[in-house]
């Protein structure tokens, strides 16, 4: 989703326009459209007074940017250490059966994204993923195929 | 004070890295990330040597971002450095074997060659990501290209990948780059560099193309009397310079 000029700018001027708070600004771009749209990469930098290199290499830097438009329900796979030894390969071939998608993609619909990032910080329920803000531990397939029917039956009742 | 470099005896100045003490003093270290127009970022490792301490036991260190103090004692060519930097060397060719330049005569000098076969047989590549380019450009206050993405992934590029509004053509990353890396084709009317294409300015005098219009653009406000002072070719400008001061 990109923002309406006004809500950009609102959003940018909650910060001083100093090139230290770039990763804030990031983070509440994302927050808001999900993913950082080219423009407002432009637009922050702009207003940071930063070199838009230096932003691009910024926002392309850190995983938890997507410069891509993400699903409404972003499923975040922890392949941290004590997930990866609990095998969390298992949990992603059963999200790839269920969903057709393999780590970093986003179906048509727009619904689901799958990513794997490097630790939730929730090591003592592994394996874990994270639906958009919900943590989801001691992963089981069964536990996946509930979580995932219970999204699907949201989406339809809306529907 | 002094430091012994080699055997020789050197004067080294208080605040000065080992590199440029060396350097002084004719004793070249081979180095890849540091260059004359910007510091060693310690990040090649090729500049490294082996300090021996009081009771003769050595260690290695990086020449570039080592302040020398009193009564150091370098070594820049034992066994174990030359052994460690063809190591090196290996292991940046193989990453970038088709680089020219800089890098290529370090490692004839070191009799190393690689062909990319160690690392998944990429072969096209020419960038050792050393960051001289980015820096070069940052220092001249463009900051038009960025090492971008992360990891394996990792890659010099201007933002987007798409032709940087901030890029004036000045090509000084070109000539930074150890390896050749970077793609600059000049004609006598244009230049490219970065997908953008730039028309160059012919100097007043002997009609060479030496700048580009962005470039000139940009040293405007820097430069006391601009028009005299760039109109012409470096050559030719310093041949003016000396004949009006005669007059
Ligand atoms: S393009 Fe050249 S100067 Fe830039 S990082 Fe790669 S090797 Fe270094
Ligand atoms: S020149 Fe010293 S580490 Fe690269």
């Amino acid at each position: 989703m990109i923002l309406k000029e006004e809500r950009l700018t609102q959003l940018l001027q909650k910060f001083p326009p100093e090139r230290r708070q770039s990763l804030a600004v990031f983070q509440d771009i994302q927050q808001e459209c999900g993913y950082l749209p080219k423009e407002h990469i432009i637009e922050a930098a702009r207003y940071l007074k930063m070199p838009l290199a230096e932003a691009y290499a910024m926002v392309t830097f850190y995983r938890s940017f997507s410069l891509d438009p993400r699903g409404k329900y972003v499923i975040k796979v922890c392949d941290g250490t004590a997930c990866h030894i609990k095998n969390v390969q298992g949990r992603l071939d059963c999200l790839k059966r269920i969903l057709n998608l393999d780590p970093g993609e986003t179906d048509k619909d727009g619904l689901f994204t799958v990513e794997t990032v490097s630790c939730l910080g929730a090591c003592a329920i592994s394996p874990v993923m994270k639906v958009n803000d919900v943590y989801y531990g001691n992963l089981t397939e069964e536990k996946i195929y509930e979580i995932l029917a219970d999204l699907y039956r949201k989406e339809m009742m809306k529907a | 004070m002094n430091i012994v470099i080699d055997g020789k005896t050197c004067e080294a100045r208080p605040g000065e890295y080992l590199w440029d003490t060396a350097r002084r003093n004719g004793i070249d270290i081979p180095a890849l990330c540091r260059h004359d127009a910007l510091p060693g970022r310690g990040c090649c490792r090729l500049c490294i040597v082996e300090n021996e301490n009081a009771v003769g036991s050595r260690s290695v260190i990086v020449s570039c971002v080592f302040p020398v103090t009193e009564g150091l004692k370098i070594h820049t060519r034992s066994e174990k450095i030359i052994r460690f930097r063809r190591i090196l060397l290996k292991l940046l060719i193989e990453r970038a074997p088709q680089a020219e330049g800089v890098l290529l005569d370090y490692c004839r000098e070191y009799g190393v060659a690689g062909n990319g076969e160690l690392f998944n047989d990429n072969t096209n590549e020419k960038c050792i990501l050393c960051n001289r380019c980015s820096r070069a450009c940052q220092e001249l206050g463009n900051s038009a290209i960025q090492v971008t993405q992360r990891g394996i992934d990792k890659i010099v590029a201007s933002p987007f990948n798409e032709p940087s509004p901030d890029c004036i053509g000045c090509a000084a990353c070109a000539r930074v780059c150890p390896t050749g890396a970077i793609a600059c084709t000049d004609t006598r009317e244009q230049r490219t560099i970065w997908n953008k294409t730039f028309e160059m300015v012919k100097c007043a005098e002997c009609g060479k193309p030496f700048a580009t219009a962005e470039e000139l653009e940009w040293m405007k406000p820097k430069i006391l009397d601009f028009e005299s002072n760039l109109a012409y070719c470096p050559r030719c400008r310093g041949r003016h310079v000396a004949n009006s001061a005669m007059v």
